[in-house]
């Protein structure tokens, strides 16, 4: 046997490996770039095909992961726990940048963060480093069929008992089974972590100060107390512990939901030509706790440069434009995602296209962000599968702050 | 030195001497047996020996990825934080009771499934195929194809009930009810692999015991518990074993139905393992539950090579 024949492939192929045989042989930079699949990606798309024509020689290609945020950073996780270069340009939710950044994950951007939401100036910014540049703002709100409180003469609640009865009296005058009151997210997915922080925020409770746990066992209890009541009293539907944030869209724009709990991504596909109550929508501020405030959750995604990108300099011109104000124009007109640029909420365009926007720049600039630690994935856990059990009928709310409480302290200390 | 090799004289052929390419064209004994042991070898301690050695040595450090600081030794502390964590109690806990109730049930099943598919059939290969598609088809679909069964708007089951004038149920909201779901989802999966392994020990059975018994006047039921019962005992603690095993790994079937829910009741020691070191970056606990996962398989191995010995039923 020729041992010489074997040794001279086995170096060939250590070779190629070291010199990266896919990409080594043309001028063409080529970039990968991921994409949240709830984050409008085919608009994306046609955005990153203009970006290809004015800069010849790259190539830009999209991947898209799971289908939930939580399924997505799983992905990463993996991904860059190997040190892969594959992905060049990262798309992360508001809660990433931190633990990106705590891990060595994403390469620091030079560059101004002033003309952004202060909000997204501040997630961004770690040490004060800028480790990734804004995608878009966004925040939770209430969704509602403004043809059926129209109807029964009622105005969009400011509290969640107005909530309760105005669908009450709805269902009443209905009549018809399928229509639920209300429709939030109760799957043990990042959303429910909103789910719980929102009416405990109302409350006008933090969960963490300074860094330390301040966390407040009677509001908590309070707020997986009226999520439970929704389903025990029938606004909202006995399976809801199944729901998540796309089936709360879906369901709604099927005409099956009277309030919902959403981001702004619903809008869009509500106007849609395969909605069933386009031009019949409102949205508002998330009603409070009664004596509380009106308190939403901050949402957004983020562009960040992969710390092992092969083409760090390209990956960053590119996500500049990306988080560029044309971009965020681009995409608040025809993907419906709000902008990250103060100024855009007034453009006579986007207002023109999402009429409400022009109300939301003081809720997003309001909303507050979910607790900010590199242990974040353990903590919306802790939230997220209390939620889901105390919606189930599993643990009672009480037990379930107490269980959030004693798991909460083992992380943040 | 070797002592077997002794048609040739070691004086005439001093090993030293010898031409490079003869000794690898006609070896001895001795660099016979490295040559053909090498790759066995090599595998075992790239595949098996390194990785799991590397688990162990990583379940004695404090590393987590989040925490932006170097590795750490720590000793048992790893070990030490369980004892505190009721989500790796009540993982563990699903994970044996996974185990108490599909091994069993798939065996049973199994077995049922195997004695249909030995009986003399016209056609052999529907039978065949129709064993062989549930073991042919990856956890992850079944998860995800059973989790919509159950579903409570959209699920097959509930429709069944609500034909036949019963109320839907919301399966996944009673830790009872969709525990039962992913026991009965996973003894769906693993009977046919049991069947299979069955159905080869039942045609490795002479027909003359059979001939034999039915001329001596035994029934049905005398030649299954007198013939194929203890002919089969080595085919199916063997089967024991596989089944045993993975369902002490069981990941993909919970993962896929409830991912755990409601809250963690579902949750088996697998996902938690996987969600401390893919979601949360604790490498080191995660190992620290790894080593645990790994001694556990081993007891119970052990305890099944025992039982073969005991009973002498190894060859």
């Amino acid at each position: 046997m020729s041992s010489g024949r074997i040794s001279k492939l086995a170096g060939l192929l250590l070779a190629c490996a070291a010199a990266g045989c896919a990409t080594g042989a043309s001028a063409e930079t080529n970039l990968k770039v991921f994409v949240t699949s709830q984050g409008q990606p085919a608009i994306w798309r046609t955005l990153l095909d203009q970006y290809e024509a004015r800069n010849p020689g790259i190539k830009v290609s999209v991947e898209l992961g799971g289908t939930t945020s939580d399924m997505q950073a799983q992905y990463l996780n993996t991904v860059l726990t190997a040190k892969d270069s594959s992905l060049d340009v990262l798309m992360l939710d508001v809660i990433r940048p931190a633990q990106f950044a705590a891990a060595g994950w994403t390469s620091p951007i030079a560059t101004d963060m002033s003309a952004y939401l202060r909000a997204y100036a501040e997630a961004n910014t770690i040490d004060g480093k800028v480790v990734a540049l804004p995608a878009f703002a966004d925040s939770m709100f209430l969704y509602y069929r403004k043809d059926l409180l129209d109807k029964y003469g009622l105005q969009p609640p400011k509290t969640w008992d107005e909530l309760a009865d105005a669908a009450k009296k709805v269902a009443d005058g209905e009549k018809n089974p399928n229509l639920q009151g209300l429709s939030f997210q109760g799957k043990a997915i990042e959303g429910a972590v909103c789910t719980f922080l929102v009416p405990y925020w109302s409350q006008g409770k933090v969960v963490t100060k300074d860094g330390k746990l301040d966390f407040d066992r009677e509001a908590a209890t309070k707020s997986l107390a009226l999520w439970k009541g929704f389903a025990d009293s029938g606004v909202a539907k006995k399976n809801i512990a199944e729901v998540a944030t796309d089936d709360t869209r879906k369901e709604f724009q099927a005409g099956n939901v009277l309030f919902a709990v959403n981001w702004a991504y619903a809008w869009a596909m509500s106007q849609g030509a395969e909605s069933a109550v386009s031009g019949k929508v409102g949205v508002a501020r998330l009603p409070a706790i009664k004596g509380g405030e009106q308190a939403t959750c901050l949402g957004g995604w983020e562009w960040g440069v992969s710390a092992f990108s092969k083409h760090q300099d390209e990956a960053k011109k590119l996500v500049e434009y990306l988080s560029s104000p044309e971009v965020s124009k681009y995409m608040a007109i025809n993907g419906s995602l709000l902008p990250t640029y103060g100024k855009l909420y007034k453009d006579a365009d986007v207002t023109k296209a999402v009429p409400w926007f022009a109300d939301a720049q003081p809720i997003v600039e309001t909303a507050k962000p979910r607790p900010v630690t590199p242990r974040y994935n353990e903590v919306s856990e802790v939230i997220r599968t209390t939620v889901n059990a105390v919606l189930a009928g599993a643990t009672t709310p009480a037990d379930g702050a107490a269980q959030i409480e004693a798991r909460l302290k083992r992380i943040i200390r | 030195m070797t002592t077997t090799s002794t048609f040739k004289s070691e004086a005439d052929r001093p090993l030293a001497r010898r031409p490079w390419l003869s000794r690898w064209s006609d070896p001895d004994d001795t660099t016979l047996a490295v040559i053909l042991l090498a790759p066995a070898a090599i595998l075992l301690s790239v595949m098996i020996v390194y990785p799991v050695s590397r688990l162990i040595y990583t379940s004695f450090l404090d590393l987590s990825l989040t925490s932006g600081l170097p590795a750490r030794f720590a000793g048992l502390a790893n070990f030490r934080q369980m004892p505190d964590d009721p989500v790796f109690w009540q993982a563990t806990w699903n994970t044996v009771l996974i185990t108490l109730i599909t091994v069993p049930g798939s065996l049973v099943v199994g077995f049922a499934l195997a004695l249909l598919a030995n009986l003399p059939f016209q056609m052999k290969w529907p039978v065949r195929l129709s064993l062989l598609i549930p073991w042919a088809l990856p956890l992850s679909f079944a998860g995800l194809i059973f989790g919509w069964f159950f579903h409570s708007e959209y699920g097959v089951v509930n429709d069944v009930l609500n034909r036949i004038g019963l109320p839907s149920v919301i399966w996944f909201n009673s830790p009872r009810l969709a525990f039962a779901a992913i026991c009965l989802a996973i003894i769906w999966k693993a009977s046919s692999f049991m069947a299979m392994i069955i159905l080869a020990g039942l045609q490795t059975i002479p027909r003359s015991l059979y001939e034999a018994a039915d001329v001596d006047g035994a029934g049905r039921v005398r030649r299954f518990f007198e013939i194929t019962l203890p002919l089969l005992k080595p085919t199916i603690v063997v089967a024991l074993i596989f089944r045993t095993i993975t369902a002490l790994q069981t990941f993909d079937i919970p993962y896929m139905m409830t991912g755990g829910g409601p809250g963690t009741e579902t949750a088996t020691l697998a996902m938690y393992i996987h969600q401390n070191t893919v979601s949360f970056l604790d490498l080191g606990y995660g190992s620290a539950l790894a080593v645990v996962m790994f001694g556990l398989s081993m007891l119970v191995t052990a305890l099944y090579l025992r039982m073969i010995r005991g009973s002498g039923a190894a060859s």
